[in-house]
């Protein structure tokens, strides 16, 4: 089974859960948590399924394409249910079921971990889910999002591609993961790792970050005063991945990292705030 | 009659299956002796999905005699002793006969009244109600919402089992009606299963790959680890928390020996064993104190005949241990003191500054400790170790693997070819991390790891951070009791109240609090802390208040003087002594200091007492000044005969004001003295009574 099959067989059996299969969004984000297909639905009382593929940057995590496992971007498969079903726990592991896991052979485990983002004010209860010691996936019941509290409790299942995939092919090097029949995750890949290592950690200018952060900054807090949400939403994330990048240029200290999130934060949970219809201020 | 309780819920984290049990048991037997039901036997069990309670109870109430009371007897009944309208009412509004009402007699006055015969209630009616009571009030670390609801709750819930006597309880929770069925292990035996009593569900759950006792989870994780390492002579290294952190977090253990390539054991055996237990929850395993290339796991599942788990744990591993292997290489191309440069961005405390800030410190009180140690040939090697020690904060290694801080800077430091007394030193100043962990085994990190912690103690007190009751957000408690242990284990001999003064003017201007203020409340902190090490260790209350009158100088001293009461406390000489010392403390309590003029001693009993004063004290006070309290204290009964003579042939309140004043002054003066070895006034002796002071924690 290829990365591509696994793509398409999450698909099939996600559409068959009720969800709606989104497109990947296109701004760098840290997770697919982030974009506004579960930021914004998340936030409403409306029931919202969706599934989708959502590439998550952490530039922090480059390796130069040297290392077997870690990558300064992978590929997340994103599941929203909201309400949580009650059966989720046996849908999921249905969903591995799906994917040809004879889970009889192995030893699947519910780890407690709960989840948090401090730039967008979110946090949940769950796990880490292990199989055979491998994480390769995340379940958490979303409790708070920009700093709301979530009525009714959506389920956010959040498979890491390449560590299932990485499972499925039983290979212990990320780069000879088959994307399809002929295309290897090497030649998607390693050269964008190299560079984009290269650029996270030294070639970034440090100076035009911070005026990008400052620009979007501004930006989103003029835009929420035009109450024009998303857009002001988008410039957030400009802001978390540019924050991510200064980060791994080691161009910022932890006072100055606490306050920089606290800025996006404080956006952010303005723009969720409004957008539930909550008034402005607090 | 039997009692079987499960709730089943999605898995639980282990801290909060602990807090629930023992919530579940004390709710049970609290609720059930409040309804007078007998409880013949109680226990709890539980898996990671499981809450089980487990009891044999009185199947109902004793039946018992009830007294219903009405109005006071004056409404009740008429002058004449006939029932009044209202004494009619009552009868007729419980349809009791008038001739059975009687007079009741009760605290608050005579009432009329009538007793009868109350059936009691079956125990099955008390748990309908008590069941959803004890449930809804479970608490835990973490709260959590799911679906619809805005019930909370520690993970979401899915079942509840709740037979009585074999039939289920007619009850239900959160919408859960009790049942007497349950279901399997969720992989291996996920099917639905039936169980009236405790065996049949210990049976039918084993069959379905579920053993629902954690002990007997322990023991076969034990066993099973043991029979795999038998043939390599070795052991897994010991780590009691994450033994029981693993039985509670599998419903059917399965040990998992595997082996990772020997290359890694390059590594240092600290990053080893972190990585294996922090990231993968994986013992490591020991034979002569070396780590060998093997692991052990514990699975949830009953077995692994293709092998596919442990290989899976031997790949996540591996890549672990690559990763390690990546931060080991990368930390060391820098040298600890071009990376300690850093630290200038690295936030301790918002107002005592970054962890830079904290260097420039540490180095001055670390020279200072040397100082006053005596250590004059190990100070350069210790300020340069504390000005390196929080460099490793700055490593890739310690961001991923926090608890190595400390440590990891040891071994680059070893490896630039420091010093050892410079390695050793950063590598052990965090030590010790609790009162059962070592202290630092050199001196020089015994120094530095006082220095580190009497930092960080004095300046969250000087900013206004406060311990109280469970907060303790920079584990200040854990912090000074870590600099008595490492002060008390190597008896290292240096003031503490100057150590705290000389801390106080490094800090400077930087401290909210009033100077005075701050010293007082260390000494208060750690007068506590050292009451609770003490205490631990065994020490009589009373001997551990008199040990700690005289105040903490020498932390040492508190120590030598709370053991050489501890040796004396049978002696024959104790009590009379002890009794005699709070006589005099009595007499002098209240009264204004007096000199002693020896030209005024008018009669040869006090001239003699006095004189005998003046030898033992010259003789203790070299004593005491270098801690040897066990003969300070020898030497001090000497003055018990004397004293008995004076008191039996001396009137100390003399009639004439100035040789009264003399001899107060006396008193004093032989109080005074004492209370340089120790408060005796605190010690309890037989025939006094004297309440233990509520332990301060």
């Amino acid at each position: 089974m290829s990365v591509q099959d696994l793509i398409l067989g999450l698909h099939r059996f996600w559409a068959g859960q009720g969800c709606y299969l989104a497109q990947t969004y296109d701004v760098e984000v840290g997770a697919g948590t982030m974009t506004p297909d579960t930021f914004f639905r998340v936030l409403d009382k409306r029931n919202w399924r969706v599934g989708y593929v959502q590439p998550s940057r952490r530039p922090d995590d480059g390796r130069y394409g040297e290392n077997p496992n870690r990558v300064q971007k992978h590929f997340q498969y994103q599941v929203i249910m909201k309400p949580s079903p009650a059966a989720i726990q046996d849908i999921y592991v249905q969903s591995l079921r799906s994917l040809g896991i004879a889970l009889e052979d192995h030893d699947l485990r519910f780890d407690e971990d709960n989840w948090e983002s401090p730039t967008i004010g979110a946090w949940g209860a769950g796990w880490q889910i292990l199989l055979d010691g491998l994480e390769i996936s995340q379940f958490t019941y979303f409790q708070q999002c920009g700093g709301i509290d979530l009525a009714p409790v959506p389920v956010e299942i959040t498979y890491g591609l390449e560590r299932l995939e990485m499972f499925l092919e039983q290979k212990d090097d990320i780069y000879d993961l088959d994307w399809s029949a002929d295309v290897s995750y090497r030649d998607l890949r390693l050269r964008e790792e190299k560079e984009f290592s290269e650029y996270n950690f030294t070639a970034a200018s440090v100076t035009m970050l911070r005026q990008a952060f400052a620009a979007s900054q501004k930006e989103a807090g003029r835009l929420i005063a035009k109450d024009l949400l998303l857009p002001a939403y988008d410039m957030c994330l400009k802001c978390s991945h540019n924050f991510n990048l200064l980060d791994s240029r080691g161009a910022i200290s932890i006072t100055e990292r606490v306050k920089m999130i606290s800025q996006i934060r404080t956006l952010v949970n303005d723009i969720a705030r409004r957008y539930t219809g909550g008034k402005d201020g607090a | 009659m039997e009692f079987l309780l499960e709730l089943l819920t999605e898995e639980l984290p282990a801290s909060h299956i602990r807090a629930a049990l023992e919530q579940l048991e004390a709710g049970f037997r609290k609720d059930l002796l409040e309804a007078r039901i007998d409880i013949r036997s109680l226990k709890t069990l539980a898996t990671p999905r499981r809450l089980i309670v487990a009891g044999d109870f009185a199947e109902g109430q004793e039946d018992r005699e009830e007294i219903v009371t009405g109005p006071p007897l004056a409404i009740a009944k008429g002058p004449d002793g006939a029932l009044t309208a209202a004494g009619k009412g009552f009868a007729r509004s419980h349809s009791v006969d008038e001739s059975l009402l009687e007079a009741i007699r009760t605290p608050k006055g005579e009432y009329l009244g009538f007793k009868r015969k109350a059936k009691g209630t079956p125990t099955v009616e008390i748990l309908a109600d008590a069941v959803p009571r004890i449930l809804g009030a479970l608490s835990f670390p973490k709260m959590m919402r799911w679906g619809s609801s805005p019930f909370r709750f520690s993970r979401p819930i899915h079942g509840l089992l709740c037979v009585f006597g074999g039939a289920p309880v007619p009850t239900s929770f959160e919408g859960f009606q009790a049942t007497d069925e349950t279901l399997g292990h969720r992989i291996a035996s996920p099917g639905r299963i039936k169980a009236s009593d405790l065996a049949s569900y210990r049976a039918a759950l084993e069959k379905s790959f579920v053993i629902i006792d954690p002990a007997l989870r322990k023991k076969m994780i034990v066993a099973q680890i043991e029979a795999a390492l038998a043939p390599l002579k070795a052991k897994a290294y010991p780590d009691a928390e994450l033994l029981d952190d693993l039985t509670l977090n599998v419903e059917h253990p399965l040990v998992i020996f595997g082996a990772f390539p020997e290359t890694y054991l390059n590594l240092p055996i600290e990053v080893l064993s972190t990585a294996m237990r922090e990231g993968q929850k994986l013992f490591s395993v020991v034979r002569d104190k070396k780590q060998l290339a093997y692991f052990l796991g514990v699975a949830d599942a009953p077995g692994d005949a293709k092998g596919l788990i442990r290989r899976g744990n031997e790949r996540v591993l591996r890549a672990r241990l690559e990763d390690a292997r990546f931060f080991w290489g990368q930390d060391r191309k820098v040298p600890l003191g071009e990376r300690a440069a850093g630290l200038k961005n690295v936030l301790f405390q918002e107002k005592l500054g970054t962890y830079d800030d904290k260097t420039q410190r540490l180095k001055r009180i670390a020279g200072y400790l040397c100082d006053k140690l005596g250590a004059a040939e190990i100070r350069e090697d210790v300020v340069e170790a504390a000005s390196l020690c929080k460099a490793d904060l700055l490593t890739d290694m310690v961001k991923e693997f926090s608890g190595l801080q400390g440590r990891m800077g040891g071994l680059y430091a070893r490896e630039e070819g420091l010093p050892a007394a410079v390695h050793q030193a950063i590598y052990e100043h965090y030590q010790p991390g609790s009162l059962e962990d070592a202290s630092p085994a050199s001196v020089a990190g015994a120094i530095l790891s006082i220095a580190d912690k009497m930092d960080s103690i004095v300046g969250a007190l000087g900013v206004g951070l406060q311990v109280s009751g469970s907060s303790d957000p920079f584990g200040l408690r854990r912090n000074a009791q870590g600099v008595c242990k490492v002060a008390l284990d190597r008896k290292l001999r240096f003031s503490f109240p100057l150590l705290l003064d000389r801390i106080l003017g490094i800090y400077g201007d930087r401290l909210t609090v009033g100077r005075a203020e701050i010293k007082a409340a260390c000494l208060d902190f750690f007068g506590s802390r050292l009451r609770f090490i003490l205490e631990k260790r065994g020490y009589r209350y009373d001997l551990v208040g008199a040990a700690l009158g005289p105040g903490v100088d020498q932390i040492v001293d508190v120590l030598a003087r709370v053991e050489a009461l501890d040796a004396l406390k049978s002696s024959p000489q104790f009590e009379p002594f002890i009794l005699m010392v709070k006589r005099i403390a009595n007499i002098i309590k209240g009264l204004p200091a007096a000199k002693v003029n020896p030209d005024l001693l008018a009669e040869k009993e006090e001239r003699e007492l006095f004189s005998t004063l003046s030898i033992v004290s010259s003789n203790a006070q070299p004593m005491i000044a270098r801690g040897d309290f066990a003969r300070a204290q020898g030497i001090i009964f000497k003055l018990q005969p004397e004293l008995n003579t004076f008191f039996d042939q001396v009137l100390v309140m003399a009639e004439d004001k100035k040789i009264r004043q003399n001899r107060l002054g006396l008193l004093q003066s032989i109080a005074k003295m004492l209370l340089g070895i120790a408060d005796y006034s605190q010690i309890v002796v037989e025939g006094e009574k004297s309440a233990k002071p509520k332990a301060s924690r």
